[in-house]
């Protein structure tokens, strides 16, 4: 992959004032996807409206399709892909259940394909408010997971989101995840680069001899027993190890060509360099936290952020280097995993694990908040940090998990 | 290329005139893991020797998955796909889909391909049922979707779908001391419902591998005239129906001289009757349901009353139907006559 | 020994209930001696089809600690008794790809006992089973092989002849009355199915088999890529386009290399090039697509590939032209077409013999209509049992002259 170089940066970007949703449609009008499946429902489908208008106004040639269901929806663009088309899809909650048996089976076929999760509960209980479960179910299967939390983050996520799947040493489907109503739904200033940049960042999707054509005679996925399963699941192992180092060489490159982005891929860290309580948490969760953490600075209280970016590959090692010198560290999920160990939200229990080996293991406190698009508040935030200093103070957590929040 | 109606380039197959004049190559060979007499791996044969080589197939899950490549492997020389149970239609439309923008941006070589999606009774009319009739609306794409009718969940090891004939006995319907039949529902018409539910699916046909040129040449028919088609094709299982393999062929045309299982084609809008079945339509005596019946295990424990209620829904297929053996819709007096009776 | 491991070896879903009647009649009767025991069939075998080969196992221990030892595995490493209900499987067991051509006593413990029904001579049968690296004995229980289907069964005896057999083999595990016991028992059991076990018993061949005697061939097996030679994306190559026969006349084509599936057959066709009129049926009615298309428009059904079906006999128009004969009388793959061409005399001397033969062309591949099994029975005991009669013919018979 040949490394571009920088030229004038900023001054050529289009200023937008748009959506999350609307931020992706622009990415993949730049992307020139080939095949887009569309089904209703909230909150990510605002996507697929802004791409119909796209399409329809000429800005974008692509294949669009109104599925009569997610499992189709989603397996239509699985078979575009093995034959060379650049795809996209997407979903929310249930909706991204009912596409799961396509779901399970990408990552062994290898299948690139980038999808925009608009985070929402699982219902019933009816809510289209925002939930980390439904993007989260996929998290073992070999997705690559990322969550944003700007429209800014959306557009240039998507872009490198392609750079990433579609390279031959990982091609693995990969999901965005966007708070749904909170970044799917609300408008910011958004910079949109030109065509040229992104031609120079986003290589072609090239399938190789992995392509379905009739000049390149394969059978793809035969029935499979004992004798196989496990070396194919070694494959997978494999790729998404490397799909570490492409994130990074992404990045990079990113920088280089449109002259913005985070250093670090993996987590946004906010004031957390001399932080004595960390708060850990993915997607917009950021904007009271960072909102709360002003306000405490302002009193003295040494708190941080770490937002973490990419969920799959998981950064743990950078993790415990960012973490290990804090006195308490508070992460606050917005999903659930009943049963868990400590009852805990899925991003602490992960969290725990790796620091499991770290030489210093701060106290970890694990909260649980802003379930089905209940809002998280500068109250909340304040009891999570304070419950934080109490550990930091005393060096020992609590093993319970505190639900913020809840009317008791 | 022939250009259609659609705008869509298709590649050109002819009818093959005779069997003398099929052609020699094989698209789907030898080496798979199939029952002795598998009437289904015939059609596979069949399908892709009329399609030739220029060719993409998607098979979804079930025997034609499962029992040829097992394990690992493969008797497939042209591109093939596997698929999930219920995912045909969105195969063949994923397919034709990303072939067509690629080829419409140059982003590659601008040719007609076949696609062609297979499923079983079980994928295709239970599960799958809804991927495939989206498919069919869908004029802009060419695919031949085939679902190969077995009449049963084969590949699990024969449970009832909703193409198994009434009373048959499988796992999930075997014959017991205190019900003697567990299925009672009657097979759908799904050939006769894809042509009646998609007023811009072009081609939907019945076949049988009995019959091989004729079912070669719908096939060749199917994807030759453009936009979606669907072909439902009858397949004698030796496995799940119980008989002696060497009866395939002839279970076939027994299925078809009886009257159960019609051949036809519904090409814009028109039916057309074909072989022994157009000779009902004219008036030929149809033989006895028994007589195909009973040459099955699966119905060895059929009473007389059985056979009788079998023979009377398949008299009323040809007697009764405006459209024999294609769709129930009766004239109004037919109906008002039996109201009356009632 | 304190474990009698046994497997069944049988042609898949034609034998598969008898396989199942087997396994749990062994441990039912090792009951009776306060024995535990697991009856199981292979699970890569399922979903079976006709006439694949296929296993299921019986093992009986003295204690559980000693049964658990053979749980969760497919397979057990070795056997006491290979029970084979097909003598044509002692060619070798070809049941997935990749699993290359087994021989019937790979898993034959030595000086283990490969107990087969069998109507040919020890030397006939030792010409077809491999050569194995140890001492064995082979015994028979003259019998036709079993067939039937899924869903009627062919009440002919078979699996408590087996049973009784197993009693002479293995008499510290099973006894002969508590095999009687047992059968008495089973749902499908009965004093006559009593006395048939205990005929078994005292009919009983055995002969020891030296390790210089068999079939030298080495049958054909392959090894398995590392995950990192694989291709991604369970992805594998398809198989090539095929070739003209010779002279850029025919057809010959390619096949899948790593299953050949011959070793499914119980019956193979024998077909006379003389009396061929080119009419394409068998060719284009095969679902294996075994003929080779000759240059002179016959057609040649290729032996690496048929897997006994029938139906091309069913089909063709000729009679004589196709017919079906028991695998036992052939020794090896050779093509019809160029022995036929090399010597059409002498083919046509061997072809008249062959399909001549009423004790080899019998054909018994399952249900052909109701009550066929109770008529079979009838003729079989009505005639003592063992000798086989006239053969059912093709069921097109009546539609073969030209």
């Amino acid at each position: 992959m040949a490394i571009a170089t920088a030229t004038k940066t900023a001054s050529e970007d289009k200023e937008l004032l748009i959506s999350g949703s609307e931020a992706v449609a622009e990415s993949l009008t730049l992307a020139d996807i080939d095949v887009v499946t569309a089904y209703p429902i909230r909150p990510y489908d605002t996507v697929m409206q802004a791409i119909a208008k796209k399409i329809a106004n000429g800005q974008l040639v692509a294949e669009y399709i109104v599925a009569e269901g997610e499992h189709s929806q989603f397996e239509i663009v699985k078979h575009a892909s093995t034959v060379g088309a650049r795809v996209f899809c997407g979903s929310s909650g249930v909706g991204w259940m009912y596409a799961m048996e396509c779901l399970v089976v990408t990552p062994p076929l290898r299948v690139p394909m980038v999808c925009l999760v608009g985070n929402r509960a699982l219902d019933d209980p009816g809510a289209f408010g925002v939930e980390h479960n439904d993007a989260l179910v996929v998290r073992d299967l070999g997705w690559l997971l990322c969550w944003i939390d700007t429209s800014q983050e959306a557009l240039d996520t998507t872009l490198i989101a392609y750079r990433v799947a579609e390279d031959r040493r990982v091609f693995l489907p990969l999901a965005i995840s966007a708070d749904g109503a909170f970044l799917t739904h609300s408008q910011a200033i958004t910079m949109v680069p030109p065509k040229e940049k992104v031609d120079r960042f986003l290589p072609r999707y090239d399938r190789g001899d992995l392509l379905l054509h009739p000049d390149n005679p394969i059978t793809v996925a035969p029935q499979a027993n004992e004798d196989w399963v496990i070396e194919i699941r070694r494959q997978n192992d494999e790729a998404m190890k490397r799909a570490v180092g492409v994130i990074e060489e992404a990045y990079a490159d990113f920088r280089r060509v449109f002259g913005r982005g985070p250093e670090n891929p993996w987590f946004e860290e906010y004031m957390a360099d001399d932080a004595e309580i960390i708060l850990v948490g993915m997607g917009t969760i950021s904007l009271p936290i960072k909102v709360a953490i002003r306000e405490m600075r302002a009193k003295g209280r040494k708190v941080g952020l770490v937002r973490l970016r990419w969920f799959r590959p998981f950064p743990f090692e950078r993790l415990v280097k960012a973490l290990s010198g804090a006195k308490a560290i508070g992460v606050i999920d917005r999903d659930y995993s009943f049963g868990s160990p400590f009852h805990s939200g899925v991003v602490a229990n992960e969290i725990r694990a790796s620091l499991y080996n770290a030489d210093k293991r701060p106290p970890l406190l694990s909260f649980i908040c802003g379930l089905g698009g209940r809002e998280v508040t500068l109250e909340d935030v304040n009891k999570a940090v304070d419950m934080c200093e109490a550990a930091a103070k005393s060096g020992k957590a609590d093993a319970k998990t505190h639900w913020l929040g809840v009317r008791e | 290329m022939a250009e259609t109606t659609f705008g869509n380039a298709t590649q050109v197959l002819e009818p093959f005139r005779g069997i003398k004049k099929v052609t020699l190559e094989e698209y789907f060979t030898s080496g798979h893991r199939t029952c002795q007499g598998c009437e289904s791996a015939l059609v596979m044969k069949l399908m892709v020797k009329a399609a030739g080589p220029r060719t993409i197939v998607l098979g979804s899950t079930g025997c034609m998955y499962v029992a040829n490549t097992t394990y690992y492997t493969t008797p497939w020389v042209v591109p093939w796909m596997h698929t999930q149970l219920g995912s045909s239609g969105s195969a063949a439309l994923g397919t034709a889909a990303g072939l067509k923008s690629l080829m419409r941006k140059g982003k590659m070589k601008a040719e007609p391909i076949n696609v062609i999606a297979f499923c079983g009774d079980g994928g295709g009319a239970d599960m799958g049922l809804g991927a495939i009739s989206a498919t069919l609306t869908h004029k802009e794409y060419n695919s031949l979707i085939l679902l190969y009718d077995n009449e049963s969940y084969a590949n699990t090891d024969i449970q009832l779908s909703g193409l198994t004939p009434y009373g048959a006995h499988t796992t999930f319907s075997p014959p017991g001391k205190v019900h003697r039949l567990i299925h009672k529902r009657w097979k759908k018409n799904v050939a006769g419902l894809m042509a009646a539910g998609h007023p811009e699916c072009r081609y939907v046909a019945t076949v049988c591998a009995s019959y091989a040129v004729e079912m070669m040449n719908k096939v060749r028919r199917a994807l030759t005239i453009g936009g979606p088609t669907f072909i439902h094709s009858l397949d004698p299982c030796p496995k799940g129906w119980d008989y002696d393999p060497m009866l395939s062929h002839e279970l076939g045309e027994l299925a078809i001289e009886t009257g159960i299982f019609p051949l036809y084609e519904v090409e814009d809008g028109v039916v057309k009757y074909y072989g022994k079945t157009k000779a009902i339509v004219d008036g030929r005596p149809r033989k006895p349901v028994r007589e195909y019946l009973l040459k099955q295990g699966r119905f060895a424990h059929f009473t007389e009353e059985d056979l009788g209620y079998f023979q009377g829904k398949v008299d009323e297929q040809w007697e009764k139907w405006e459209i024999p053996g294609v769709v129930p819709f009766r004239k109004l007096d037919a109906a008002q006559a039996a109201l009356n009776v009632k | 020994m304190s474990a009698l491991i046994c497997e069944v070896v049988y042609r898949g879903i034609f034998q598969k209930n008898l396989a199942a009647r087997i396994v749990r009649g062994i441990v039912l009767s090792a009951r009776k001696s306060e024995r535990w025991g697991i009856a199981f069939g292979r699970y890569g075998d399922s979903p079976q089809r006709n006439g694949i080969p296929a296993k299921d196992f019986a093992i009986v221990a003295d204690t559980k600690e000693e049964l658990e030892q053979n749980m969760a595995r497919y397979e057990p490493k070795h056997v006491d008794v290979t029970i084979c209900v097909d003598d044509t499987l002692c060619k070798g067991v070809e049941s997935w790809a990749w699993y290359g051509l087994q021989p019937i006593n790979r898993l034959t413990e030595p000086n283990g006992t490969l107990l087969m029904t069998s109507l040919q001579p020890f030397e006939a049968l030792l010409k077809d089973i491999h050569k194995k690296d140890a001492p064995y004995k082979l015994s028979l229980i003259r019998a036709k092989a079993s067939f039937s289907g899924l869903w009627v069964y062919k009440e002919d005896h078979t699996e408590v002849r087996i049973l009784g057999a197993l009693a002479k083999i293995a008499p510290s595990f099973l006894t002969l009355d508590a095999v009687a016991e047992a059968i008495k028992e089973m749902e499908w059991g009965s004093e006559l199915k009593v006395a048939s076990a205990r005929k078994a018993f005292d009919r009983l061949e055995t002969r020891e088999v030296r390790i210089t005697e068999g079939n030298p061939e080495v049958p054909y097996a392959f090894e398995m890529p590392k995950w990192w030679e694989m291709r991604e994306g369970v992805t594998i190559p398809a198989i090539p386009i095929g070739k003209p026969k010779e002279g850029g006349q025919g057809y010959v084509p390619e096949r899948n290399p790593y299953f050949k599936k011959f070793s499914t057959r119980t019956m193979r066709p024998v077909i006379d090039f003389d009396t061929c009129v080119k009419c394409n049926l068998c060719w284009i009615s095969c679902p294996d697509s075994c003929f080779d298309v000759m240059p002179d428009g016959t057609f040649d059904a290729n032996m690496e590939s048929c897997c006994g079906c029938g139906v091309c006999e069913a089909v063709c128009p000729v009679e004589d032209c196709i017919t079906m004969v028991n695998e036992s009388v052939f020794n090896d793959n050779a093509s019809q077409w160029e022995a036929w061409r090399k010597d059409k005399a002498g083919y046509k001397t061997w072809l008249t013999a062959t399909i001549g033969d009423k004790k080899t062309t019998v054909r018994s591949h399952g249900f052909r209509f109701r009550g066929q099994y109770d008529q079979e029975l009838k003729q079989e005991l009505e005639s003592g049992g063992i000798e086989i009669t006239a053969g059912i013919p093709g069921e097109n018979a009546d539609r073969k002259t030209v």
